[in-house]
């Protein structure tokens, strides 16, 4: 009886891990559409990401 | 990816932010090193060894003002060529090396220990993200991530999909069709061979249906992401869980610190490589990582395999369901037992892959200039992939891969291997020419 109720939290923890991991699907797509949009932009260019790197020859 | 972190929810941002941030930090410290020792350094080991060449063919030494401007107006050259349109490829900047190391070259004709330092990384491929995965490992199971840190190391991982997405830039639809068509070729070869042997081997070995279940969607089509996606459907027990998870686990952390080794020992040209561990490596994170680890090239090839393969977690959940729920329902006569196709594939579709193919149309359209498409494609992603393999090192726990055992371990390896070596003949077989993504 509470083998079968551990089963039946275990499979209900796994089926709302999957819907995170879709809302986590949108949330990358909004990412990526912002740091598009900024390089489009302008906001992000090769200057800035050349000015992350302290260390050069 | 993110298993048991939910990126969205705001209220648990607070708990991530810690050790989201020693991710970040780990991930720009490295790339510091990338940037330097496999960039510059490497690049000064070639235009070294060019002058030291010269030097060593009896050429008469040219002084360091006369090298320089040598060097300038080559590039001068170079960029008329490309722009009066003679040259389809913008040159590179080139590699000055600075005046006390071509002094020391002339002198003493040799290379600075600086520059075969760099070149020496490079031939161990010691790259950001060799030095991310192990370091990470390294820390992981030596001093440990305090239990304040973890939840933000796990949300990290997941930055590795904006980098799936914005590599599309990089893509034509020519080539995605291309590579993709061969693609599903190997995905339902190799893949969904697997998960179906898997499933009919384990029915034979009489092993429980929730735990093959889950080994045949984790092994065959996309770790974690599948197993979890396959779990509700087949009844899934926790120890099941974590046997599948923890036997997907150790497979993933093997390849990932062996493939590119064996690929190098087998002499596969990047295209071939990006698509043997496309095909191969069962989990998003560790297959971009090990694809990375080889090259840029690699990476591109891998990751059109990759979202084929992953496009398929709904087709894999439709064979858990029908040989698991429905076969057996039927066989035992119950009537009725079907399956919602429609409803599975709107459910377990990964939506992230349609930014990839967004991104893939703009380039289509020529929406992104060469200087454009380079910054995302290569510095931009660079950066997420950093923040994901910080991640992905830092979770690679050996408690969780202990917990691979019984029968899931014993079926789960050998049907990995066997897939990775089938996979690894047939590719090689086809050659790089069907794989190569033109940039």
């Amino acid at each position: 009886m509470q083998e079968e109720k551990k089963s039946a939290e275990f499979q209900e923890k796994a089926r709302e891990t999957f819907s995170a991991e879709r809302r986590e699907d949108y949330a990358v797509l909004v990412i990526a559409t912002i740091v598009v949009l900024l390089v489009l932009l302008g906001v992000i260019d090769k200057k800035l990401i050349s000015a992350l790197y302290l260390f050069k020859y | 990816m993110g298993v048991g972190i939910d990126l969205t929810d705001v209220k648990q941002w607070p708990r991530m932010f810690w050790g989201f941030l020693v991710c970040l930090f780990l991930a720009w410290l490295v790339l510091q090193y990338d940037n330097y020792v496999i960039g510059d350094l490497h690049r000064g080991y070639r235009e070294a060894s060019k002058v030291l060449q010269g030097v060593k063919e009896g050429k008469p030494a040219k002084t360091y003002e006369e090298y320089v401007a040598e060097k300038k107006e080559s590039y001068k050259k170079a960029m008329e060529k490309y722009e009066a349109g003679l040259e389809k490829k913008k040159p590179s900047k080139p590699f000055i090396l600075k005046q006390n190391d071509y002094d020391y070259i002339i002198q003493n004709k040799d290379i600075p220990g600086k520059f075969s330092f760099g070149e020496r990384m490079n031939q161990f491929q010691l790259t950001y993200v060799a030095v991310l995965l192990l370091g990470g490992m390294l820390i992981r199971n030596t001093i440990g991530i305090p239990k304040f840190l973890q939840p933000g190391t796990v949300a990290a991982r997941p930055f590795i999909k904006p980098g799936i997405i914005i590599l599309g830039a990089y893509y034509m639809w020519s080539d995605v069709l291309r590579v993709g068509m061969i693609g599903l070729v190997l995905v339902l070869l190799f893949v969904m061979g697997a998960a179906i042997a898997i499933s009919i081997w384990g029915k034979r070995a009489k092993a429980d249906d929730g735990l093959m279940g889950l080994m045949s969607a984790g092994v065959g089509v996309c770790g974690v992401s599948a197993a979890v996606a396959v779990a509700p459907v087949v009844n899934a027990k926790p120890r099941d869980f974590f046997y599948a998870i923890g036997t997907i686990l150790l497979f993933g952390t093997l390849a990932l610190f062996t493939f590119p080794y064996i690929g190098k020992l087998l002499g596969m040209s990047q295209p071939v490589y990006g698509a043997w561990v496309g095909t191969a490596i069962l989990n998003t994170a560790q297959l971009v990582a090990a694809a990375t680890w080889y090259g840029h090239e690699a990476l591109l090839t891998a990751n059109v395999v990759n979202i084929v393969r992953i496009g398929f977690i709904p087709i894999i959940v439709l064979w858990c369901i029908y040989y698991y729920v429905v076969r057996p329902a039927r066989q035992a006569g119950e009537s009725g037992a079907s399956v919602n196709t429609i409803q599975v594939i709107k459910e377990k579709f990964p939506i992230f892959i349609l930014g990839f193919f967004i991104m893939v149309t703009l380039n289509e359209m020529k929406f992104f200039s060469p200087d454009v498409k380079d910054l995302l494609g290569r510095d931009i992603v660079k950066i997420f992939m950093a923040i994901g393999f910080a991640g992905v090192g830092l979770n690679i726990a050996f408690d969780d891969l202990r917990k691979a055992g019984g029968v899931a371990f014993v079926i789960g390896i050998v049907a990995a291997t066997l897939k990775a070596v089938l996979a690894a003949l047939f590719v090689m077989a086809l050659g790089p020419g069907p794989f190569i993504i033109k940039q």
